[in-house]
């Protein structure tokens, strides 16, 4: 694992050359936003196809899935070039979120089930929403409820003793039929029923 | 105020995609509450950019880049699977409540309210995998026997305050267990709610509650 403080002093010398690069890749997607300039795409698309090859060889280990990768993800961008916020941070960062998701999904694509939660969902980098953010999660009202000793004190005395001692005192069948010198057959009933009773109460509730 | 935040790790994980679904989902909703795990989280992926797209790749010929640019071009833009539900709420029992927007856009996963017992209440959030990822609700004055699970346990409130032995949560805190730590959730004055992961059942500890511990799938589902 690597950290993201590990890497300021790595960071600051490749600063200034992003920046060039950052710039310039910002000016290709707003003209492609724009004017659905190819020439613009293509250029973008000479920078990033090799990086996401890279990229999606080394996740994938597979030439294929890596060249599926990478169309996909430029697909993106060509489509969704609008929505590349300047403000929230680098193009490349943008590009390698997009790719982030594709892979999250690709990854799960053969063994995925139908239920199962998708990049989007998690990261909706490219929704056309926009994301208008209430802070407050409150609730209102209230309604009655009972506790664990209310279904528990449902059963008949001779259960409820026979249970207690078990499952709050530790004690064995045994210990307890000496202890309330019963046959040891009917403190194993009378758990049995106990139990029994007690999972009608709950799942009565559910 | 938050403070109770998943560890850088665990955010590292988040933003590379290598969570499972569920622990994913409980992320992303922390994040949509949490500023600062915004900021570390956008941090995180620039430097996953930086250190993924920093390899010398072999520069596409003319022919492999027209090759695919045309697809590209032919291709129909495709709309991103959300499912918004425009007033972001849901309803238990006549109360209703706000998601945050990751819980929102998975609003049709949650299922129906089920009365757990005592003053619980819990609805299943279906996103696959093998944990167990639930909504719970809790009413002022409720307590969850105390527990240990063989697995680990992850809570984040939506909303509310609730309390254990070790600490007292709030809207936003996100809470790590794992199988050697015993707890026993309650809530005082004010009600809450959270979303859970749990990958196995609960196993409770102490006293009466352990009358529960046949029937602790229950608690599981
Ligand atoms: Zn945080």
């Amino acid at each position: 694992m690597e950290t993201v403080s590990g890497h300021a002093s790595q960071r600051k010398v490749m600063k200034r050359a992003q920046q060039d690069t950052a710039e310039r890749a910002a000016e290709l997607l707003a003209t492609v936003a724009e004017k659905r300039s190819r020439a613009a795409f293509s250029e973008l698309f000479s920078h990033f196809a090799p990086k996401l090859q890279a990229y999606g060889t080394r996740q994938f280990g597979n030439e294929q899935t890596a060249m599926d990768l990478v169309q996909e993800t430029m697909t993106n961008v060509w489509h969704k070039a609008h929505l590349f916020k300047p403000d929230r941070g680098s193009p490349s960062t943008w590009i390698f979120t997009i790719a982030r998701n594709i892979r999250f999904d690709l990854l799960r694509k053969n063994k995925r089930r139908k239920d199962e939660i998708s990049a989007d969902e998690l990261w909706p980098i490219l929704s056309e929403q926009n994301d208008n953010l209430d802070d407050d999660y409150a609730l209102d009202h209230d309604v009655l409820m009972q506790e664990i000793k209310h279904y528990y004190h449902q059963l008949p005395d001779a259960q409820r003793i026979v249970v207690e001692k078990i499952y709050v005192e530790g004690k064995s069948q045994q210990e307890v039929s000496d202890s309330l010198n019963i046959p040891l057959g009917t403190v194993k009933s009378r758990t049995r029923l106990a139990l029994k009773k007690l999972k009608e109460l709950i799942v009565e509730h559910d | 105020m938050i403070k109770a935040h998943p560890s850088e790790a665990l955010l590292y994980q988040y933003s590379s995609g290598e969570l499972s679904c569920a622990m994913s989902l409980m992320v992303a909703t922390h994040i949509d509450m949490c500023p600062s795990c915004q900021r570390v989280s956008a941090e995180i992926e620039q430097h996953l950019c930086e250190k993924h797209f920093d390899e010398i790749a072999a520069k596409w010929d003319q022919k492999q880049c027209d090759d695919m640019l045309a697809a590209i071009f032919s291709s129909e833009s495709s709309h991103p699977l959300i499912h918004n539900d425009p007033n972001n709420m849901i309803c238990l029992q006549g109360r209703r409540f706000n998601l945050p927007p990751t819980l929102a856009n998975n609003a049709y996963r949650i299922g129906d309210w089920n009365h757990m017992l005592g003053k619980l209440w819990r609805a299943p959030v279906s996103i696959g995998g093998v944990e167990n990822t639930n909504l719970i609700y809790m009413e002022p004055g409720a307590t969850v026997p105390e527990h240990t699970h063989k697995g680990v346990e992850a809570t984040l409130v939506v909303n509310g305050t609730f309390s254990d032995e070790y600490d007292s949560y709030e809207d936003g805190d996100f809470i790590m267990l794992d199988a050697s730590r015993k707890h026993s959730p309650r809530t005082v004055q004010e009600d809450c709610l959270t979303l859970a992961t749990l990958d196995a059942p609960l196993h409770f500890t102490s006293g009466i509650s352990r009358l529960l511990n046949p029937f602790s799938s229950l608690f599981f589902k």
